[in-house]
């Protein structure tokens, strides 16, 4: 019986696991943590539909266990082939082929040192907005209800600055889905969107935007902001620009949050280095070519699914962790 | 005795013409100085610093002193070239006046006395002594050419590119010495005398060369030696060999106190033509060592300059970091003459583009100490978060200039050549510091430091970089830090090192604090960050890799703690490792005993 090894237990490597299971292919899904779901368990609803993220997780874990696929967990992978992963404590496992779905990491918004994350109370991420949502309890870090948010779009992406140049995809989205998340919890409150383009490319995303405006009168303003600092009554004060109107603006704002962007995970170098994948500019694994072979590594036996190779959405992760399994099914049955 | 024969033509002609472009060049740049420089010269002139300057001129113009210390055989051939033919010019001129008695001889007769002079008695201790002074300038010779084909072993990675004036220049001066003793040598083979070297080649040609063919080859040596001389001459005004004599006037000049400045004037033509296109100064540029980046170091950014076709794409990629000034033998103010050609290419000031900030202040606190960020320290507000906890740990009332924003500091712009724009900005900080009444200026960035320095008028207001202010406070007691067992590694910002002169005072802080490990590069041969504001020609890539390669020695000390105490290099390191940087300031805030609020609770 041919085995395949899934790298990752998040939404694509779940899907793909299913999928090969489906074909009649035995998988084993190795993953770092102590249960399945990736990032996905840390979100709360997903765009644009307002879907819960529980509902999505809860059915597809429903699904792995149902079928007894085997998952190995808290297991960190060292390095791996085509026939072989070997695990950080030294284990070794055999397999024919494997499916990398290790997804991505959150940039790091301490690195925007001017935006003071980590050094002012009321400057949030994105990740700590769906966090906050999950646990029901959104406010000011002295427990205060906000009466003017911002949002700030593109940090650590599409930002030569910090080594981060591509466009991580879903922000745009995020932050409106965000901002409505806001208004519905602060019907007072004036929510600002900061963005340099706003990229709505998904199915309902545009009329997403249009509502934002129309129904929410969320503002969105074209110009980044360049810095924020305390101001003495406790509150932030944003500098920006507004490019439209070409006029320096500053403002003092409740809540600051930042649409963090995904960045390569550091281990894509090492995998890179020790199993002769390719790795693009931005860091991601890169595939064999973007049409044809897009699941598929320059490797033979070695695929790709998921965010590992570039940002994706939740969707996107799912038609990936799919296509993957077939590809392997294919290899394999060859 | 007559002193004349036809080949000496062309080597007189030559004095001739470069004596006349010397002077016109001179004269003209002497006639163009400034009222004020004129005035320094000639107050000058009836002081010590007259004797200073020819010292230093024996020093470097015939020694070559600072060369030798950046590199000893590179120093032992510019000596042996320069020195050596002085000495033979020095000793030759003795020379005559020993055969002659005190007389006037005309000048082709001290440089071809061993041609005129086969009818005198001969003297062996000058035949001796003159070709010791040969064989030294030869082997300089034979260096030159050695640098050429294989600069890399004599301790340059690389040599200057030169243009046709120079290459002209350059092969003729390989030959006039070798074609001076081939000369010196069939004139001693017919008519005896000269010492161990001429003599003796002159005995091997007279054994082994018939007379008649040896009479033909004397007379092609010598006009060949004073060929190579006349072109020599000639070409010298145009060609970098124009340093040999233009030093001798910029040290006077210098040590009577002339100094280039932020706008183009006559000085700097005695800097320019100073420079010698040694090249000494592209090893150490990080453009060319990590970038690859071949044409705009110093060297050619005074070439481009003196030829009048100097690119603003050539002057502006520069980060004006100073290690080629560090190391430049002639001590050319290479970063100034840069900033000037800078403002000439571009200062098109805008008049209104800067109304706005009149009459603003966003100032707040009182204090006789002021506190300027800088516009990168409200980049990066740990730095201020830090400075607020030691002003409130020393109990010091501050004046905060810029916290909730200000106006640059001026230098950003005067770097990149808008000088007049930034001598908007300096007039508005000025007259903001006086309307405050401080008596002391404290910032975090060596940028803002070295402009309030350097440019800023501020009688009354002491300057002080916050490494400076903090070390003070420790001294007199007024701070007390927890040491403990960390070791950490510092980076010297270069508007702060080389820029500023201060590398002790960050350090003594650190040591008060841990151990402290010096990267490989460290003080004044310290590496830049790369990311720096005076380069706007390069991009973030670019910054980048220079950042990895300096991150790269920093870890390489074993320092679990990278330090440094400049807003910009902390920006621009932290985007060339996964060790985070500090400023000076959070680290001595997370030390301050009893304050576990800011840095420790990271």
């Amino acid at each position: 019986m041919k085995r395949a090894i899934i790298i990752g237990g998040g939404i694509a490597g779940m899907q793909t696991a299913l999928q090969l299971k489906s074909q009649g292919i035995e998988s084993l899904i190795v993953e770092r943590e102590s249960e399945l779901g990736g990032k996905l368990r840390d979100w709360h609803v997903l765009f644009p539909s307002f879907t819960p993220a529980a509902d999505v997780l809860s059915e597809m874990r429903h699904k792995i266990h149902a079928t007894g696929i085997e998952i190995l967990f808290s297991a960190q992978v060292a390095d791996f082939s085509a026939t072989e992963v070997r695990l950080a404590d030294g284990r070794t496992l055999g397999c024919d082929a494997v499916v990398v779905a290790t997804g991505f990491s959150l940039f790091d918004a301490k690195i925007k040192e001017e935006y003071g994350y980590g050094i002012y109370d009321n400057v949030f991420t994105s990740a700590d907005v769906e966090r906050m949502l999950n646990e029901g309890r959104v406010t000011k870090a002295d427990g205060t209800t906000p009466k003017r948010i911002a949002f700030l779009h593109c940090v650590g992406s599409r930002d030569e600055k910090v080594c981060q140049s591509h466009c991580s995809k879903v922000c745009c989205i995020t932050g409106v889905k965000q901002a409505m998340e806001m208004k519905r919890l602060f019907p007072d409150a004036d929510v600002f969107n900061f963005y340099m383009d706003i990229r709505m490319f998904g199915p309902g995303y545009e009329e997403l935007y249009r509502e934002a405006q129309l129904k929410h009168n969320i503002h969105f303003v074209r110009g980044r902001i360049s810095e924020a600092g305390p101001t003495i009554d406790g509150r932030l004060q944003i500098k920006a620009e507004d490019t439209l109107t070409g006029r320096p603006l500053r403002m003092s704002i409740d809540m600051l949050v930042l649409l963090v962007g995904m960045r390569a995970n550091d281990d894509n170098t090492r995998f890179a280095a020790t199993t002769g994948l390719q790795q693009a500019p931005s860091g991601f694994l890169a595939p064999r070519d973007l049409f044809l072979s897009n699941v598929k590594s320059p490797v033979a036996g070695i695929f790709y699914a998921g965010a590992v190779s570039a940002p994706k959405s939740i969707g996107e992760v799912i038609n990936d962790g799919s296509a993957a399994a077939s590809a392997v099914a294919e290899y394999l049955n060859a | 005795m007559s002193f004349f024969a036809p080949f000496c033509i062309p080597f007189l002609a030559g004095v001739v013409v470069m004596f006349v472009l010397l002077l016109g060049k001179w004269g003209t740049w002497f006639w163009h100085l400034p009222a004020a420089d004129k005035q320094l010269i000639l107050r000058g002139i009836p002081t010590k610093y007259t004797w200073r300057a020819v010292k230093e001129i024996v020093n470097e113009s015939l020694l070559h002193r600072r060369i030798f210390r950046v590199n000893p055989v590179l120093g032992y051939m510019h000596m042996s070239l320069a020195f050596g033919w002085f000495l033979l010019i020095v000793t030759g001129w003795i020379e005559t006046m020993a055969h002659m008695g005190v007389r006037w001889v005309p000048l082709q007769g001290h440089v071809f006395f061993r041609y005129f002079s086969t009818g005198l008695e001969h003297k062996p201790v000058f035949d001796f002594v003159m070709d010791l002074l040969l064989l030294f300038v030869l082997s300089g010779v034979a260096l030159a050419w050695g640098k050429r084909f294989a600069s890399r072993r004599m301790g340059m990675r690389r040599t200057t590119k030169h243009v046709l004036g120079d290459r002209i220049a350059l092969s003729v001066l390989w030959f006039i010495f070798p074609m001076r003793l081939l000369a010196e040598s069939t004139t001693c083979a017919l008519y005896g005398g000269g010492s161990f070297l001429t003599g003796g080649l002159g005995d091997w040609l007279a054994d082994h060369v018939g007379t008649l063919a040896l009479m033909n080859l004397e007379g092609v040596a010598w006009w060949g030696y004073s060929s190579c001389l006349g072109i020599f001459f000639i070409a010298l005004p145009f060609s970098r060999y124009m340093h040999i004599l233009t030093e001798i006037p910029l040290i006077f000049l210098r040590h009577y106190q002339l100094r280039s400045g932020e706008k183009e004037k006559s000085f700097d033509h005695f800097q320019v033509e100073a420079c010698s296109r040694c090249g000494i100064c592209i090893d150490p540029c990080q453009l060319q060592s990590v970038l690859k980046i071949n044409n705009v170091q110093s060297v050619y950014f005074l070439r481009d300059r003196r030829y009048d076709r100097l690119q603003l794409d050539v002057a502006d990629n520069c980060l004006m970091c100073g290690r080629c000034a560090e190391r430049c033998p002639v001590n050319i103010d290479l970063n100034t003459l840069r900033l000037n050609s800078r403002d000439t290419l571009r200062n098109v000031p805008d008049e209104r583009r800067y109304d706005y900030f009149r009459g603003i202040d966003r100032s707040s606190g009182n204090g006789k100490v002021g506190y300027f960020a800088g516009c990168m320290t409200l980049l990066t507000p740990r730095t201020m978060s830090s400075m607020a906890s030691i002003f409130e740990a020393a109990g010091e009332e501050v004046w905060w200039a810029d916290r909730e924003g200000g106006v640059c500091c001026g230098r950003p712009l005067k770097l990149a050549g808008e000088t007049d724009s930034a001598r908007r900005m300096m007039r508005y900080n000025t007259e903001l510091f006086y309307k405050h009444g401080i008596t002391t200026l404290v910032t975090s960035c060596p940028i803002c430091l070295r402009v309030f320095r350097e440019d800023y008028a501020l009688e009354g207001i002491e300057i002080l970089h916050h490494s400076e202010y903090i070390l003070r406070l420790l001294q007199v007691g007024r701070l007390k830090l927890q040491s403990n067992t960390r070791r950490y590694t510092y980076h010297d910002p270069c508007e702060l090192g080389r820029g500023s002169g201060i590398y002790d005072q960050p350090r003594a802080v650190i040591e008060a604090i841990g151990e402290l490990l010096e990267p490989a590069h460290t003080r004044e041969d310290a590496l830049c960050c790369g990311s720096s504001v005076a380069n706007t020609a390069i991009d973030d890539v670019g910054q980048t890799a220079i950042a990895r390669s300096v991150a790269k020695e920093l870890d390489a000390t074993g320092a679990e703690t990278i330090v440094t105490a400049c807003p910009l290099c902390k920006k621009a390191l932290s985007r060339g490792t996964q060790t985070t940087i500090y400023d000076l300031s959070e680290i001595v805030a997370g030390a301050i005993v009893g304050n576990h609020s800011t840095t420790q609770k990271k």
